[in-house]
């Protein structure tokens, strides 16, 4: 009874003194994570066995828990190619002996498989304990997965048929691995110096070289290459297939018609950009005409557009009554003069 | 004197189900190594399983038979605790025995 009442006491504490840090950094956001919580959610095993769970499991019983739980997919014997790549075969006496698989830097390996990879031990457990049997992840209490280990160990002839692999010799077992020494961590996504400094990276040296051109720079970008006529179709209507904004858009495929249209849609939205669909609908008057109406008023006159030009530019009122259109001369003269095309061609 | 084959032995409703992990190179005597000569055949030409002393299985392998093979057959009776026992023999003359309770 004390002892639980203890526990209440400590949790209290905990809950108290751990409330009060989150709501000093973000008030009103969420609550605090309960400490079982917490435990639940970290269940990761390290490469030096924190988080390792205690437990044992012997090979007879992963034998067992294997023939139930996962040969379906992975084989009896973990060869199975079918479903995933095979978990075991592939490393021999000697492999054990040096600690890298020779058959990974000889090519002789005619397919991979887990333990030919795999550098740490801890690593194997933390995925089946994580992520294991496909259909029902995290449902194996850590004796079984002790026990379904030790029979993978076992297949790979690492440890003998009588063997319990527990938390207390697990570290023996990782001295065996095939290809413990088969990891290199001289890459920038490892932290820290470099292992001649204490550290298990490089000291963050990227692995990938980009220097930055800060002279004699190509002046522009030079399209070096685009899609052959005889493959503009293939994919259908590439313009339809990519997103209508932004920077990048599909190119229309499909045919003088489509082009036209491409065209015409694109005149569309030069004019919604210069502000013209604010005041002129299509086929309708909203402040100022609607573009059929002005094609109507303007048909037949040869000087029609070079007119229209200019009062696009300067701005005007009286033709269509008294509210006035501003001048434009925020839009360029080649723009004035597509839009009041397109607009006397019906706009379509 | 090859290497141990794994052998798991399943009796259920009076079939039993063998599954055989054989361990052999399986060389097929067309393959050529590096510097180009042949490297010899060396693959297993016989197989056979008994439940007792009652032959289960008997078959000829050849060298369309992959490395490391896998073998899996049933057969009806067998009980808790008999055995099963595979072997072969491969065109070196080479054999090996090993055996399984049944599960």
């Amino acid at each position: 009874m004390s002892r639980f009442s203890k526990t209440i006491l400590v949790l209290a504490l905990f809950g108290a003194s751990t409330a009060a840090v989150a709501f000093d950094n973000f008030k009103g956001v969420g609550r605090q994570a309960t400490p079982a919580e917490v435990k639940a959610w970290d269940i990761d095993v390290r490469p030096d066995f924190k988080g390792l769970p205690k437990g044992s499991g012997n090979v007879e019983r992963g034998n067992e828990l294997f023939e139930e739980k996962c040969a379906s997919c992975h084989g009896t014997f973990g060869e199975s190619n079918e479903v995933f790549t095979p978990l075991a075969g592939g490393t021999t006496k000697d492999d054990m002996k040096t600690g890298r698989v020779k058959g990974l830097s000889s090519g002789e390996l005619p397919q991979r498989t887990t333990f030919t990879k795999v550098a740490t031990i801890s690593t194997v457990f933390d995925y089946i304990q994580r992520a294991m049997p496909w259909t029902a992840p995290k449902s194996l209490k850590p004796d079984e997965v002790y026990a379904i280990l030790a029979y993978l160990l076992n297949l790979q002839e690492i440890v003998p048929a009588d063997f319990v692999l527990s938390d207390k010799n697990i570290a023996d077992v990782q001295k065996l691995l095939p290809n413990r020494n088969g990891m290199t961590t001289d890459h920038g996504l490892w932290p820290g110096a470099s292992a001649k400094k204490g550290g298990i990276g490089n000291g963050g040296k990227p692995d990938t070289k980009n220097k930055a051109c800060m002279k004699n720079c190509k002046p522009e970008v030079l399209i070096g290459s685009t899609l052959p006529e005889y493959a503009r179709t293939a994919h259908g209507e590439l313009a339809d297939q990519n997103r209508n904004f932004g920077a990048v858009r599909g190119t229309r495929t499909l045919g003088p018609e489509a082009a036209k249209k491409a065209a015409d849609a694109g005149t569309l939205d030069l004019a919604t950009k210069s502000g013209c669909m604010a005041c002129h609908g299509m086929k309708n008057k909203i402040v100022g005409p609607g573009y059929n109406e002005i094609v109507a008023r303007y048909q037949g006159q040869t000087d029609a557009e070079s007119r229209l030009v200019a009062k696009v530019k300067a701005g005007g009122q009286g033709v269509w009554g008294s509210i006035p259109m501003p001048p434009n001369a925020h839009v360029k003269d080649e723009d004035i003069t597509t839009l009041v095309k397109w607009i006397l061609n019906g706009s379509k | 004197m090859g290497n141990p084959m794994k052998i798991r032995a399943a009796s259920k409703d009076g079939v039993t189900e063998v599954k055989v992990l054989i361990s052999h190179e399986m060389e097929t005597g067309q393959r050529k190594d590096a510097a180009g000569a042949i490297v010899p055949a060396w693959f297993i030409t016989e197989l056979t399983a008994k439940h007792g002393d009652k032959v289960v299985l008997s078959s000829e392998f050849g060298s369309s038979v992959s490395k490391n093979p896998y073998l899996a057959f049933k057969f009806k009776g067998g009980a808790k605790g008999e055995k099963v026992i595979v072997s072969w023999k491969d065109n070196k003359g080479d054999t090996r025995t090993d055996e399984a309770a049944i599960g």
